[in-house]
């Protein structure tokens, strides 16, 4: 019965690290000028700050150029970004 | 500034010289504006390519829109702000050619401009000769003593003279080669072969006469065998054009 109780305990301390983190970012690619503003699942620290050292190695990758991270939020907030997001939604 | 030393000095050979310090500003001045023509030539072209907004300008315009604004991240609205771009590159490219037609424009206003310049003071340069020439009546080109043939030849004009008088002019053609002025006295005893003291003034007066009146045209002949008041004759022409045979 406590074993249990301080298992729940660890695993409610623990949410908070394992919950998903997600960013939305606004990219661009030069000649010609093509603007993207999508949606990334960040792993590890949900901050700006690390979102953006994330985002701009992964876009890099795909060609794109980090303009800037708007904002962190949880699965909660992917909803309402989907529509704005569109194909970028989730893609790097 | 020709006429007054005209007036002093009677003399071919120093308006001829005043032709040439005045010819000589000019030219320079002539350097000096064509360096400002091209200089600001260059200034112009290096405003033109310098200041026109290139492509980038309206790329990073509409970037800084789409950073600043979080509300524009709709998808119609992305597309929309990427028109905005091309179209923006598209005038910028217009801008380009509109340089390019300006900048050759340019090049043929400055090509025109210079000629111009060049012409305009060719004019005036041939003006001042031309007025030179009238003044002196006869421009002496080439002065040809010919003794053995007792013929003087006057630019292309041919004119025999009698022994005495080809005598007198080759003393004075001689004496303007050393830039001498001969007394009536001093051209009597180079052609006597005695001292000066020894002989009339008069005597030479009477050779330049003879010399003037055995070439013709009295007025031709006063261009060409000046009489310079207390001093002597000479003959006005520049000593460089005489050749003997």
């Amino acid at each position: 019965m406590t074993r249990t109780a301080l298992i729940l305990a660890f695993a409610l301390l623990a949410l908070p690290a394992h919950a998903q983190c997600f960013a939305d970012y606004k990219a661009k690619q030069d000649d010609p000028l093509r603007l993207h503003y999508g949606v990334a699942e960040i792993s590890g620290d949900c901050a700006v700050g690390n979102a953006e050292r994330q985002l701009r190695q992964r876009l890099a990758r795909g060609g794109w150029e980090l303009l800037n991270v708007v904002g962190v939020f949880g699965p909660d907030g992917l909803d309402e970004r989907r529509g704005s997001a569109g194909p970028n939604f989730l893609r790097f | 500034m020709g006429s007054t030393k005209g007036a002093a000095v009677p003399d071919q050979t120093s308006s001829g010289s005043d032709g040439k310090t005045n010819r000589w500003p000019g030219t320079r001045v002539v350097g000096f504006g064509i360096a400002a023509v091209v200089g600001l030539l260059a200034l112009g072209a290096a405003f033109l390519f310098l200041n026109l907004p290139d492509a980038d300008t309206f790329d990073a315009r509409v970037e800084r829109i789409f950073i600043e604004n979080d509300d524009l991240t709709g998808a119609a609205e992305i597309r929309l702000l990427e028109i905005l771009a091309s179209s923006g590159t598209a005038f910028a490219e217009v801008l380009q050619s509109y340089r390019v037609i300006i900048f050759i424009l340019m090049v043929f206003a400055t090509a025109l401009l210079v000629t111009s310049l060049v012409f305009l003071v060719t004019i005036v340069a041939l003006n001042r000769r031309m007025a030179e020439i009238e003044r002196t009546g006869l421009e002496v080109n080439s002065l040809l003593i010919s003794r053995d043939e007792r013929v003087v030849v006057l630019n292309t004009m041919e004119f025999k003279l009698t022994e005495a008088a080809i005598e007198t002019l080759a003393v004075l053609a001689e004496a303007r080669m050393d830039d001498d002025i001969l007394t009536g006295a001093e051209i009597e005893a180079v052609i006597q072969g005695k001292p000066a003291a020894d002989c009339d003034e008069a005597a030479g007066a009477t050779r330049i006469k003879r010399l003037r009146d055995s070439l013709g045209n009295q007025m031709v002949s006063e261009l060409l065998v000046k009489n310079i008041a207390r001093k002597g004759y000479v003959l006005a022409i520049d000593r460089n054009v005489i050749r003997m045979m």
